[in-house]
């Protein structure tokens, strides 16, 4: 349904150009939106003129209308005066809140088509036939993004992203919940997975400058028929997960470009619990104070490099030596060796995953 | 217009990866201060958490007066510009510069002042009611730049903005910027990993490596007194030349020589004792000297007899208003910047000779410097 501030500014912006003062009121007699004064005093003439056959009829000084949404009467429109001129102006109106009335729930189909698509509630033979329908186009390239904003309801962010993609009537965006605004964009032959990356990160530029929100963009795969649509969101929404518990310092986040958080993602809890219990003996890496959270995470960084990490790090080499020597006593992993250094960056993520998916649960 | 301070701030990611340590900055009103270093090295990090796009692990950051650290990005009364900006296609240049002040519900009239005062800075009045498709490449960069404008924010946050933007309209935008800084007379922080941008546009530059600030000063005297020799290598194009060496001390002269080679230079007076006082003797040392301060003229390698050698050209690279000449001596690869009038070429054997006024030592393991 057509907001009553829409309606609003429709009778504003009509008695702005006739100077007739317009009033639209539902079937019962209750004001949606008007530009007279005491609306309150027309209603029992609306109710009167909502049952009876008259499509319009001058009462009291008004010349009252009505306005049909696929031949059930939806709105009273009511136009100051009883002359012709009023009369016309009435006519034109009602006809602009009708044309408003098909092209809103054209719009809102195409929102519901879309939210069904994404939330894989529609049988394959219903794709087909609604998006011919709603013309929307069935074997074009697409791809999902996922914008997930800091605060919920951040109508700035979504405001931002209509308005840059409000001139292309092929993309879509909707939201299926309150924090993620998706974007279901149609792409030209020759686009590939690097175009895709920097629309993600003008997305991500744009929503930082212009709403000044923090958000963190993900997208799917390319997809070739509209029926894959879910699948690409939810490959946008798998790589948002993946991203929030491996790259944290990522803003954008690909699903093609996943590496081994990906398969992480996908490993059943049990699986996790016994591979942890393996290498840590029921410990966790929690257990190591900072300093040697800190001393491994720049060893990876460095590449298992001693000299560069003592570098980086402001300490001898022999320390960070005797640190590492430290960290094999506790776990009998030895760092220096690739198959250990493996072993133990695997473990950290798979505790990660772990306690991103008990977070979850809690 | 305000000034910012950073104290102690640091940027851990949970992971455990430390992408800014111990940032300690004062930054006054009015200046245009250059963030720069390769990529990875913390500086959009920073300027991120600057504008409250990035939390802060720990530390402080005041922006004027007040503790920012817990203030949202939109009420820090800043502006930024970023790198992949983006017009709304279907909005007018008026509109793409009042999108952001009609979201934070100004009201209209003063929009329509501070998109037209924004208009008269940048020179665009002509263009308001244009479409974006109809403008060229600068004249978007503009309107981008006006969306920040129209805000009149205390501090300009700009994270590499002309980096989508070709070598010719770079040039001509980082002028503007330069234009616009005078006009604005307000605080800007520039991001940029391009150091001939640095150096033209800043007051002062930070230069960062590895999440840790390596020097603070002005364009001149870091390019002039490099802090490190990271800071000497990345300033200048091309790169200051490097040369490993041993301090041998004769008497009462010291000389560097080159290691792997016979060349010994004679080092001045000042210098030499500098590295006498810091225990350099028979240690190794990096002799940093600015392609600009080897020298291939006669006159000056009369005068400079102890700091001169052979070298073999290997490559000649002609710009116009200057010469490159790529030398190999022993295992030393040396660049200098000679005049065009220069006659040599690949093959020839030329004498020159180092500037030792301008030269750098450093620490060979610390890599800090020992004396300039």
């Amino acid at each position: 349904m057509i907001s009553n501030q829409i309606l609003q500014n429709t009778v504003d912006g009509m008695k702005s150009i006739t100077r007739v003062d317009l009033c639209v009121m539902d079937t019962e007699g209750k004001t949606l939106a008007s530009t007279i004064s005491n609306p309150e005093n027309y209603e029992n003439s609306v109710y009167t003129f909502a049952e009876s056959q008259a499509e319009s009829q001058v009462i009291q000084g008004f010349q009252f209308f009505k306005v049909y949404d696929d031949h059930q009467l939806e709105y009273i429109l009511l136009a100051k005066g009883d002359s012709d001129d009023v009369y016309m102006v009435g006519k034109m109106v009602a006809f602009q809140i009708q044309s408003l009335l098909v092209a809103y729930k054209e719009r809102f189909d195409k929102d519901n088509f879309i939210k069904s698509l994404l939330l894989d509630n529609l049988l394959l033979v219903d794709i087909y036939n609604r998006a011919k329908k709603l013309h929307i186009e069935t074997d074009v390239r697409r791809v999902v993004y996922l914008i997930e904003t800091k605060n919920e309801k951040d109508s700035n962010a979504l405001e931002t992203v209509r308005s840059l993609f409000s001139g292309k009537t092929k993309d879509f965006i909707t939201a299926v919940d309150e924090k993620n605004i998706i974007l279901v964009k149609e792409l030209r032959k020759n686009e590939t997975y690097d175009d895709l990356m920097n629309t993600a990160k003008m997305l991500l530029d744009m929503l930082n400058t212009e709403a000044m929100s923090r958000v963190r963009v993900s997208y799917g795969t390319i997809i070739h028929e509209i029926k894959d649509i879910s699948r690409s969101y939810k490959e946008a929404k798998m790589a948002l997960d993946v991203g929030k518990i491996f790259y944290e310092d990522r803003r954008v986040i690909a699903y093609n470009n996943l590496g081994i958080g990906r398969l992480i993602y996908q490993l059943p809890m049990s699986l996790c619990r016994m591979f942890i219990k393996e290498i840590f003996d029921g410990k966790s890496p929690d257990d190591f104070d900072e300093e040697t959270i800190v001393t491994i995470n720049k060893f990876f960084e460095n590449s298992l490099n001693v000299s560069e990490t003592s570098r980086q790090l402001y300490i001898h080499r022999n320390t960070l030596v005797y640190r590492l020597d430290k960290i094999q006593k506790s776990t009998n992993l030895d760092l220096r060796v690739f198959d250990d250094a493996i072993t133990f960056k695997i473990a950290l993520m798979v505790v990660k995953y772990m306690k991103y998916m008990e977070s979850i649960d809690n | 217009m305000a000034s910012l301070k950073l104290l102690n701030i640091n940027k851990t990611y949970p992971n455990g990866f430390v992408a800014v340590k111990e940032f300690n900055l004062d930054i006054k009103d009015k200046e245009f201060i250059i963030f720069v270093g390769p990529s990875g090295c913390g500086k959009s990090t920073t300027l991120r958490m600057i504008a409250g796009l990035e939390e802060i692990t720990s530390g402080e950051l005041y922006i004027g007066d007040k503790l920012m650290n817990d203030v949202e990005p939109k009420d820090r009364d800043i502006a930024m510009v970023f790198q992949n900006y983006a017009l709304y296609p279907h909005m007018s240049v008026k509109d793409n510069m009042a999108f952001g002040l009609k979201l934070r519900k100004v009201p209209k009239d003063q929009i329509d002042k501070l998109v037209n005062e924004a208009a008269k800075i940048l020179g665009i009045e002509p263009l308001l009611d244009r479409k974006p498709k109809a403008l060229s490449g600068g004249q978007r960069q503009r309107v981008a730049m006006g969306r920040a404008i129209v805000r009149n924010p205390k501090v300009f946050l700009m994270d590499e903005p002309l980096s989508n933007l070709d070598a010719k309209l770079r040039v001509q935008m980082r002028i503007e910027i330069s234009k616009l800084h005078q006009r604005l007379e307000t605080t800007i922080i520039y991001v940029t990993h391009d150091q001939t941008e640095a150096m033209t546009l800043g007051t002062r530059i930070v230069v960062m490596k590895d999440g840790v600030i390596q020097q603070v000063d002005t364009p001149q005297h870091l390019y002039d007194r490099p802090n490190n020799l990271f800071v000497a290598g990345f300033m200048g194009s091309p790169q200051m030349n490097f040369i490993d060496c041993t301090v041998n001390v004769q008497g009462s002269d010291v000389y560097l020589q080159f290691t792997n080679s016979e060349i010994s230079i004679k080092i001045p007076e000042a210098r030499a004792k500098k590295l006498i006082d810091g225990g350099y003797e028979d240690k190794e040392v990096v002799l940093g000297i600015r392609p600009e301060d080897v020298k291939d003229e006669e006159a000056f390698i009369a005068t400079s007899s102890e700091s001169s050698f052979d070298a073999a050209v290997k490559v000649y690279e002609l710009l116009g208003a200057e010469v490159f000449l790529y030398f190999t001596v022993d295992d030393h690869d040396i660049t200098a910047r000679v005049s065009p009038r220069t006659t040599a070429r690949p093959g020839d054997t030329i004498r020159v000779a180092l500037d030792l006024t301008k030269m750098h030592i450093f620490d060979k393991e610390t890599e800090q410097i020992i004396t300039h």
